[in-house]
């Protein structure tokens, strides 16, 4: 705390200033961008048009993030066109579902990781690890063939809620491992001497102190469900099960392109997760690192 | 223990949405497409109108629009194994590779009467044919034509001769301004050309033929074009729009995607392509993309899917899908409709039509966008002549249709 | 990775021994108990009778399906021989007309066969003997439209003769057989007249059992024989290893003796089924003569019915010699084959057997239960996890790396993998292709962008800038928002974070959008000062650039988060202390902040490497390879193996080569961070 002490009310903090907001605005120019996409009640890439000669100023204007004239109508299309709202609902049954299943299984697992020791415990974390290694992609057919065929989830969320899961618990396992190591284990051991069970233990002493790493991992399980888009788009054979995502491309890809309502549909899709971001930033920042020192 | 509740309050609320959707069980068509805005509208229209005549029978169509990213794989996905659609409309591109794949699209020569098939334009019907079966019916097409500025160009040219001299005139490359625009380094806009000259990508053995002479033939055309100067250096397709936007293309080869990118206040009017006078006269040969309508082949009701196939290609649809989807139907009989023809774009594609040729639909068609583009690349570039870079082109997919073809 | 300080396992074990069942297992403790002497005879007759028990129920199987096989091949072959002539005959008689209808009715059928013939000039029904053709279903006739598969199937065949002669291969069965729901089997066989395929055949025979049953008997006796003998060795013998080592020889002893009769058994069937097939094709010969007699067909070429003994292909197995009777060489060749297979298969049952009678006999099962009854409860614990990550990643993992070892394309996608094995040449093509690069005429460099070290090159310049790019602004932005008394840091900090927030999709599209030649922000902003728009995705190194500008734009709130929490742990006290010691603000940064870093940095740079080696998404929506495949990736070139040139076995290799460098790349980092973690 007391490094450049001697710098009191910030006034020499002016050049640090002048770097960081150019650099934010850097950072959220595209942001800005898409916003005035979004409100221009317009498809193109333009925001503004240009005229025969473009002189300095009408570049200035072209690349302002500023619509020409402001309007909600590509917002009011992309809502009503489409059951939007009956897929960002959809989504976050799907995601919530997601989250609470994958940070419930990541858990538990890691939780016997980093307090039991048993045999084969090395090898279960690294295959653990070695899962994130596989390319993903190719992964399609075989997927749908078992949770289609076998399990018989097609078109619906439980099918998808399972594979999100699965697919964000190597991730979650290794970082709530690095947080339970870090827990002192005096506090189980007392709680051992007073005759309680593992599992009470773990639920109400562990996962408690926990909090920061369980909602980072619940973060990531939950942006994991809510962007996917190509499993989305293969399981549901109901245009009222779709995701949110799989909604978004109608509007790219194909022949036409309307910027504008994808921009305006980006902006409704982006918004929960950034309130999410900000709602549990005071985890992220102890989560991710106390998570990562042990990893 | 609050965090306890807020958990079982998400469990419920998931278990709530988690409950499969049930499947309705009757005569129930599901017909899968990719089209949004006023094609989507236009088609849900016709399934409207087939629903409604067909409500005594108790056959129903239901659609689900898949975004046009992920079809491709949801149908290589689900149709083969039972779970897909009982009709799905993709253009012939994929064709051959599903039809390899097995179990995915129904052959329909069984079905197919002589006066249905009369009722298509010949090339389009010839696009749902792969190894002598017939596997869809066609609904609708694209193709590339000239479109030109009609304050630069009064009456459009019919023969590459008169082209270059019309486009002679109208270039000043050092003011920006050509004759001709199109994306000639793309192979798809090339073909045009290459099958003009008579050449092709594959032989009728699909044996890759990329540097057959008459391909190099037209690829040295174009370089001629190039070296004229009535081409612009880097043609993407954006330039191009610009360009002529601006009134500084004369003459654009581009598709009806492009008309929906033409700024108001330019009068533009269509043509068909010229014919190559380096080539004896012969007209050029866009190729086109025909959308069809595909019976899958595990469905189980595909007499019905094929009634209605047959319905939604017949001249009433075909109209409601011209004239208010904005599609060019592959349905003759369409165009006897003055309504139709008044359109100046279905017009020319109808016109352009005549003299263009289906894209290949065998599955070694995807191995050639690559290589072929790497030479055009190579070639507009001058690292190459023509004759190598197709050289270059022709072992990467032979090897490619090799690999694919292998035997034990 | 390393485990938690020793001082803490104590306690770690303290919470396992708590379990009740601790105190159970420990005085029946494996290992040295087991090898002293007395108590554990049980063991090694429980392990022999398990051993033998299991690879003889298996042994007993294979052969009941060896025979069953044989008997298929027999009934398969006598109907290929059947159809074939009816074929020949029909191609004989033209494909059409009275003559067909006649060389059908009598051509000869087992009890309940039955023959038709599908003509596709007018989709005819030619002729046929099946019971429900009669009456006003008699042929000839149109087919009816739930006759829709029996057209089908003849252009099937059409087109799979017409596929095989263009590409000069036999890629496409010619001969169709079928199971029907029935139980019978019906094959068809194309009609080609003049080299044309203008219908087909179509021949149904009933099931037809003609295996016969496989006894009991020796198998129960190569199972108590050995079981007796060693019941009594064990009791004579003392020693554990001596008497493990008796029951592996009676297990031989069974095994073998078995697998001599299996062989036999074999052998005769082999030339029984040759037997039946060349009578079936004498007797069919014969009739085929006397009917083309009759019917005065075209004699011209000469009948050839040791043609009809054919493969899927049409082409003649040439088992039989052309006069029909079992070639004496070949027929010995085939039974050597046989004998080598079995003899293979058996070879495994015994070692599996073996491993089986070793893992019981020495005690290694009762070992492995009780750990996984000791520490259960650390199994129930992670068992969810495992079971759904082994269902739905290790599966569909394994199923891969399967493939890999394949031809599987889209052409064969319907057979068996096992019919597709290449072994490693997926591999060797891959990895022993070095074409990476040729020098032009004009001596400049041509990148051949399909070559995978061209593509892994790429990949490893594209993940290392990535990550350098993250890191490294992460890290001072870390810096720069650490500073203490910062105004507005919760804002810097929530705004900078945004682009995380942002579903990757969508930014990824918004940049390619950004970097659009005519409307985008980045050429008019060029433009602004001057400058010619770039086409950005034209050439290799701009095509590059914009998905770096993409990816560094995603990825480094996360390292900025990382360093941030990493460099808010620091106690302020340290920078006092050197402070105090006279170092300058570089020296802190060297000795305190980097060290302090270090432990949250490197698991966060390991992960951003593994996401960015397999970064798809950016790449396939933001450059999609352009120009050329020059800006592909390992992942995106994989996907593109799969989906555009339909290599499906070589898209899996490609994809375990990936993984493959992906854990070779962890392994050597652990061991590097470990070592400078000891240094």
């Amino acid at each position: 705390m007391a490094l450049f002490s001697e710098r009191r009310e910030g006034i020499s903090h002016v050049p640090l200033h002048v770097v960081l907001v150019a650099f934010t605005l850097f950072t959220i120019y595209p942001i800005l961008w898409v916003v005035s996409l979004a409100f221009s009640g317009k498809q193109s890439l333009a925001i503004a048009t240009l005229p025969e000669n473009p002189t300095f100023w009408d570049r200035l204007r072209a690349v302002t993030p500023w619509p020409e004239q402001f309007s909600v109508s590509n917002f009011a299309s992309v809502m009503t066109d489409q059951p939007f709202a009956k897929w960002m609902l959809n989504s976050a049954i799907i995601s919530i579902g997601t989250t609470v299943v994958g940070v419930f299984l990541a858990c538990t697992a890691a939780y016997a990781f980093s307090r039991f020791k048993f045999p084969g415990q090395r090898t279960g974390m690294m295959a653990f690890l070695v899962s994130q290694m596989f390319p993903g992609t190719l992964m399609l057919i075989p997927l749908y063939i078992i949770l289609v065929q076998w399990l018989g989830l097609g078109s619906s969320r439980l099918g998808l809620i399972i594979v999100y899961a699965t697919t964000s618990i190597p991730f979650s396992v290794w970082m709530l491992k690095g947080y339970f190591d870090t827990i002192p284990r005096d506090l189980e051991e007392a709680a051992l001497i007073e005759g309680a069970s593992v599992g009470r233990i773990f639920w109400s002493v562990i996962l408690p102190l926990a909090k920061p790493a369980v909602a980072v991992t619940a973060l990531f399980s939950f942006m994991t469900a809510w962007n996917e888009f190509i499993l989305a788009a293969t399981f549901m054979d109901q245009e009222t099960m779709y995701t949110a995502p799989v909604g978004l491309r109608f509007f790219v890809g194909g022949f036409s392109q309307q910027w504008g309502y994808f921009a305006a549909g980006s902006i409704i899709v982006s918004v929960p997760v950034v309130f999410l971001f900000l709602f549990l930033q005071k985890y992220l920042v102890s989560g991710l690192t106390a998570g990562g020192v042990k990893g | 223990m609050t965090n306890l509740r807020t958990l079982l309050a998400a469990l419920c609320l998931c278990a709530v949405g988690l409950l499969p959707v049930p499947s309705f069980a009757a005569t129930e068509l599901v017909l899968w497409h990719a089209y949004r805005a006023e094609e989507k509208a236009a088609l849900e229209k016709v399934v409207a109108e087939y629903n409604k005549a067909n409500e005594a029978k108790g056959v129903k169509v239901t659609t689900l629009a898949v975004p046009y990213d992920a079809y491709a794989d949801k149908i290589s996905a689900t149709v083969p194994r039972g779970k897909g659609p009982d009709l799905f409309i993709f253009a012939q591109d994929r064709l051959g590779g599903w039809i390899e794949a097995g179990n995915t699209v129904e052959p329909i020569d069984f079905f197919l009467d002589d006066a249905t098939k009369k009722r298509f334009i010949p090339t389009t019907m010839d696009a749902m044919v792969y190894r002598g079966t017939t596997y869809g019916l066609p609904l609708n097409y694209k193709v590339i034509t000239l479109i030109y500025n009609k304050k630069l160009v009064p009456t459009p040219p019919k023969t590459s001769g008169e082209l270059v001299t019309m486009a002679k005139k109208l270039s000043d490359a050092k003011a920006g301004r050509f004759g001709l625009a199109y994306a000639y380094g793309d192979f798809y806009y090339h073909a045009a050309v290459m099958n003009g000259f008579g050449g092709g990508v594959f032989d009728a053995k699909t044996t890759p033929t990329m540097n057959s002479p008459a391909n190099v033939k037209s690829v040295e055309q174009v370089l001629k074009w190039k070296k004229d100067g009535i081409l612009p250096a880097e043609p993407s397709s954006a330039l191009i729009t610009s360009l002529f936007n601006e009134g500084k293309a004369a003459m654009v080869f581009s598709g009806p995607w492009f008309v929906g990118e033409v700024a108001k206040g330019v009068d533009y009017g269509f043509a068909r392509l010229p014919t190559l006078d380096e080539n004896k006269g012969t007209p050029m040969k866009p190729w086109m993309t025909v959308e069809g309508v595909y019976v899958a082949a595990p469905s189980k009701n595909k007499e019905a899917a094929y009634d209605f196939a047959k319905f939604l290609t017949d001249v009433g649809a075909g109209k409601t899908l011209a004239l208010e989807g904005r599609q060019s139907p592959a349905n003759n009989a369409v165009y006897a409709d003055p309504k139709v023809t008044a359109d100046p774009l279905l017009k020319a594609m109808k016109d352009q039509v005549d003299v263009a040729i289906p894209m290949p639909n065998v599955p070694e068609m995807s191995m050639v966008w690559t290589p072929a583009t790497s030479a055009m690349n190579s070639v507009l570039k001058n690292t190459a002549t023509p004759k190598a870079a197709l050289d270059v082109a022709q072992k990467s997919v032979a090897k490619d249709v090799a690999g694919l073809r292998t035997k034990k | 990775m390393s485990q938690n300080a020793p001082q803490q396992s104590p306690s770690a074990a303290g919470t396992v021994r708590a379990s009740p069942n601790h105190d159970a297992t420990a005085p029946s403790d494996p290992g040295p108990s087991g090898r002293s002497g007395g108590g554990n005879w049980g063991r090694v007759l429980v392990g022999l009778a398990l051993a033998l028990g299991l690879s003889l129920l298996l042994a007993h199987g294979l052969l009941v399906r060896a025979q069953a096989d044989r008997g298929a091949e027999r009934a398969q072959r006598k109907s290929v021989v059947a159809l074939l002539g009816l074929t020949d005959l029909v191609q004989r008689a033209g494909g059409t007309g009275d003559a067909v209808g006649a060389v059908v009715a009598g051509w000869p059928r087992p009890q309940g066969g039955a023959a038709r013939v599908i003509a596709f000039s007018g989709i005819k029904l030619e002729a046929s003997t099946f019971p429900e053709d009669t009456g006003d279903k008699a042929a000839p006739r149109r087919l009816s439209r739930e006759e829709k598969p029996l057209y089908d199937r003849g252009q099937r065949l059409r087109a799979a003769v017409e596929t095989n002669s263009e590409e000069g291969g036999a890629r496409k069965s010619e001969v169709e057989s079928e199971t029907l729901p029935s139980g019978g089997r019906l094959l068809s066989a194309p009609v080609q007249v003049d080299g044309q395929v203008v219908g087909s055949v179509e021949w149904f025979t009933p099931v037809l059992t003609e295996a016969d049953p496989i006894s009991w008997g020796p198998a129960l006796l190569a199972f108590l024989l050995p079981l007796a003998a060693c019941a009594g060795a064990v009791f004579a013998l003392s020693r554990q290893g001596a008497r493990v080592a008796v029951a592996a020889v009676l297990f031989a002893a069974g095994l073998g003796g078995y697998t001599v009769y299996s062989l036999r058994t074999l052998d005769a069937e082999l030339r029984e089924t040759e037997e039946a097939v060349s009578a079936e094709l004498r007797t069919r010969g014969e009739t085929a003569q006397k009917l083309m007699a009759a019917h005065g067909l075209d004699a011209e070429p000469a009948l050839k019915p040791g043609a009809w003994d054919a493969d899927a292909m049409r082409r003649p197995l040439g088992q039989l010699t052309d006069a029909g009777v079992p070639d004496a060489g070949k027929l010995a060749e085939r039974g050597a084959r046989v004998r080598g297979d079995a003899g293979k298969a058996l070879g495994a049952l015994g070692v599996l057997g073996l491993a089986v009678l070793l893992f019981i006999g020495m005690g290694a099962l009762h070992r492995t239960v009780a750990t996984a009854v000791e520490f259960r409860q650390a199994y129930a614990y992670v068992a969810p996890a495992m079971v759904g990550m082994v269902l739905l990643v290790f599966f569909p993992f394994a199923y891969g790396i399967t493939l890999s070892f394949t031809d599987a394309n889209l052409y064969n996608s319907s057979q068996p993998l096992s019919e597709l094995w290449i072994g490693l040449k997926n591999y060797t093509d891959i990895l022993g292709d070095f074409s990476f690069a040729k020098t032009a005429a004009d001596g400049s460099l041509v990148f051949n962008y399909l070559n995978f070290y061209y593509t892994l090159l790429f990949t490893i310049l594209w993940t290392v800038t990535n990550v350098t790019i993250g890191v490294t602004v992460g890290l001072l932005l870390a810096l720069a928002l650490n500073v203490p008394n910062l105004r507005l840091r919760p804002i810097y900090r929530v705004l900078l974070i945004l682009p995380w927030a942002m579903p990757n999709y969508i930014t990824a599209l918004i940049w390619k959008g950004m970097f659009h030649q005519q409307f985008g922000v980045v050429n008019h902003v060029i433009r602004m000062f001057g400058g010619e728009g770039l086409a950005w995705f034209d050439s290799p190194l701009t095509a590059f650039f914009t998905a770096l500008a993409t990816n560094g734009w995603l990825s480094f709130p996360f390292m900025m988060v990382v360093s941030l929490g990493a460099l808010q742990s620091i106690p302020g006290e340290l920078y006092e202390a050197a402070r105090v010691d006279g170092a300058n603000r570089w020296q802190q940064f060297t000795a305190i902040t980097l060290p302090a870093l270090k432990p949250a940095l490197v698991p966060a740079i390991i992960l951003s490497v593994v996401w960015t080696f397999n970064m798809f998404n950016i790449i396939f929506l933001v450059t999609g390879g352009d120009p050329g495949g020059s800006t592909e990736i390992l992942v995106t070139q994989a996907y593109k193996f799969a989906f555009e040139r339909y290599r499906h076995g070589y898209a899996a290799a490609y994809s375990t080569v990936i993984f493959g460098i992906l854990l070779i790349y962890s392994m050597v980092q652990n061991r590097m961070s470990r070592a400078t973690e000891a240094a």
